[in-house]
């Protein structure tokens, strides 16, 4: 037990360290801040000119889903570079259980998503001269650490599923448009068509930027809650979906050497 | 009771090739091999490349399951009891490849300790004497990616013992590392077995499989051609000589000649870069050497050498014949 605690918190950190290779200053601050900011303005921008929408929408919209940067790329890489380093085989063989080993894996990079949200939410409320109300500022936080929680959860999947295809960055990338075109970030959902609501209700993201949104306006905690448990609840059932596809395909690489190890 | 037992191991591969129209390959990798190693004993499996060596070991390390057969490591199956046989054997592979290059080489050892459930307290110590033993102590801090090919090697060893496992696999060990660096290789290997750890290296090096081993596999095509310790594989050639004849021109045309020379048993082909080898296998080297250059007539020759049979001709007779 104490070991499996040892591996998700300290184990899941240095891995994160390890594999995560934008973890240097020059492709961080561009990543993580110009290119959000520069994203948000240009959909705000967009907003003003056509008359839709106001800056209040595309900034929350938008600071909760750049947390998908780290939650897709950072997940991704802290499990699929497992490959490039040759790390898989060694990780394998050894007795950790595989749970707390994955796992882990997904808290630093849930602290990295939340920290994009929140920059973004905070210069961005600055440069567009949007006033938050003081007391949504406190639920909002808690609402953009459960996007990135629940985002993170996707990742996981994806991150899985990389480890097997050998291509992180690809389908992250595809993740990553479906998020901004169904989750309501800059066109509200009700606005698409009837098959693509369907679909952002099982996406995470869509349920906390509206709970985000209901706050701004001046609802309470309570009346957003259902919306954040459902949130939380998608990035529960995508991280269980990504560690059976992790449990499944270490079964299946013992049996027809899919892993490629070592 | 032996610390590995293996028995009938077999393993196939099937690979699918082509996007529209799939087509099944199976490679019969290993087929049907049986082996014991007794506790302390640093047994080897000597092989060319593509013998079964790395399927060997990844079947017996619990990565890759038999497809018929069987395997006990430390009395636990490895199908069966993949965690039992996880926390007691330790295993470290050739190359350079398998470290996490951004970290230190003690991050890296730090981060195996976790997973091998080494507890906080000892980490520290037995950190700090695994790089005392692998000669790294001062480089720790240093980030990976700028460590030499010995040196990651040397951190793969010190990965490998972290959690003094009673049964060590080293899958071809000093691949890719100069011979002074090997040499220290073999050094801390042989102090390992002195304490007490078994040890089971893949090579396709002789010299190193009869340096360390106190027992050899000869595997090939996926079979163990011969089996004993190095003298008792040596004492095989050990009638006879062998006779090498340096040679200037292309000789491939005179083999079967040369092959035909009453006494001879085995004609092999060494390639030196801007001459030949021709190695000749004789019980009879007295009358055989005159023919054999008789046969030869007309080309370039060089030198021309008659010795006792090595380790070596016995592996390239064991391999060349499976
Ligand atoms: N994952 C794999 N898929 C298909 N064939 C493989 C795979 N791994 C190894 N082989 C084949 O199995 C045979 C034995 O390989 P290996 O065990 O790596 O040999 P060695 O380690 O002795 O060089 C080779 O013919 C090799 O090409
Ligand atoms: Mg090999």
């Amino acid at each position: 037990m104490r070991t499996s605690l040892r591996i998700f918190f300290l184990g899941g950190l240095t891995s994160y360290r390890a594999l995560f290779h934008w973890l240097t200053p020059w492709i961080l601050i561009p990543t993580f801040v110009v290119g959000p900011i520069f994203q948000l303005l240009f959909f705000a921008y967009v907003g003003r000119a056509a008359g839709v929408g106001d800056d209040t929408f595309y900034l929350i919209g938008n600071a909760v889903e750049l947390a998908s940067i780290p939650c897709l790329f950072a997940m991704g890489n802290t499990i699929g570079n497992e490959r490039y380093t040759q790390t898989l085989g060694l990780l394998l063989a050894s007795p950790a259980r595989r749970l707390p080993l994955f796992l882990g894996r997904a808290l630093p990079v849930v602290v990295n998503g939340f920290a994009v949200s929140f920059l973004v939410l905070v210069l961005g409320a600055l440069v567009l001269h949007v006033s938050i109300p003081v007391a949504a500022w406190a639920p909002l936080v808690a609402v953009l650490a459960v996007c990135a929680f629940s985002c993170t959860g996707l990742g996981l999947a994806s991150a899985a599923l990389a480890l097997r295809v050998r291509e992180t960055a690809v389908l992250s990338n595809i993740i990553m448009g479906v998020l901004i075109v169904f989750c309501g970030v800059n066109v509200a959902v009700s606005a698409l068509p009837a098959w693509m609501q369907s679909v952002a209700q099982v996406l995470p993201l869509t349920h906390g930027i509206e709970a985000a949104r209901e706050l701004v306006a001046g609802a309470s905690w309570a009346a957003v809650m259902p919306l954040v448990r459902d949130e939380a609840l998608i990035g529960v059932v995508y991280g269980a979906i990504g560690m059976a596809m992790l449990f499944f395909f270490e079964r299946e690489s013992r049996r027809h050497a899919t892993l490629e190890l070592a | 009771m032996p610390v590995i037992e293996v028995e009938a191991l077999t393993r196939r591969y099937t690979t699918r090739t082509g996007f529209r129209r799939r087509t099944r390959k199976d490679v019969e990798a290993v087929r049907g091999i049986s082996f014991e190693v007794g506790r302390g004993e640093l047994f080897g499996l000597l092989g060319p490349n593509g013998a079964g060596k790395t399927t060997t070991i990844k079947m017996l390390i619990t990565l890759l399951l038999p497809t018929s057969g069987s395997a006990r490591v430390l009395g636990h199956d490895v199908v069966a009891e993949p965690r039992e046989v996880r926390r007691r054997i330790g295993y470290v592979f050739g190359g350079d490849k398998g470290l996490y290059e951004r970290l230190s080489g003690l991050d890296n050892l730090r981060y195996f300790a976790e997973l091998y459930g080494v507890p906080a307290r000892e980490q520290g110590p037995r950190i700090g004497e695994l790089l005392e033993l692998v000669g790294l102590t001062g480089r720790e801090r240093e980030r990976v990616e700028g460590y030499s090919r010995g040196m990651r090697q040397r951190l793969h060893i010190a990965r490998g013992l972290l959690h003094r496992p009673d049964v060590l696999f080293l899958d071809e060990p000093s691949i890719g590392i100069d011979p002074v660096g090997a040499r220290e290789l073999r050094q801390t290997v042989a102090s390992l077995t002195s304490q007490g750890t078994t040890v089971l290296l893949t090579t396709h090096y002789m010299f190193e499989a009869d340096e360390l081993c106190d027992r050899i596999a000869v595997i090939a095509g996926g079979l163990i051609v011969a089996e004993g310790t190095p003298a008792e594989l040596k004492s095989r050639v050990a009638d006879g000589h062998v006779v090498e004849i340096e040679v200037f021109d292309g000789v491939g045309d005179r083999l079967d000649a040369v092959r035909a020379i009453p006494g001879v048993t085995s004609v092999g082909v060494e390639d030196g870069g801007h001459s030949q080898l021709l190695v000749v296998r004789t019980d009879a080297a007295a009358t055989v050497t005159p023919a054999v250059l008789g046969r030869l007539d007309g080309l370039a020759l060089g030198r021309v050498a008659t010795r006792e049979p090595t380790l070596e001709d016995a592996y390239v007779e064991l391999v060349r014949q499976a």
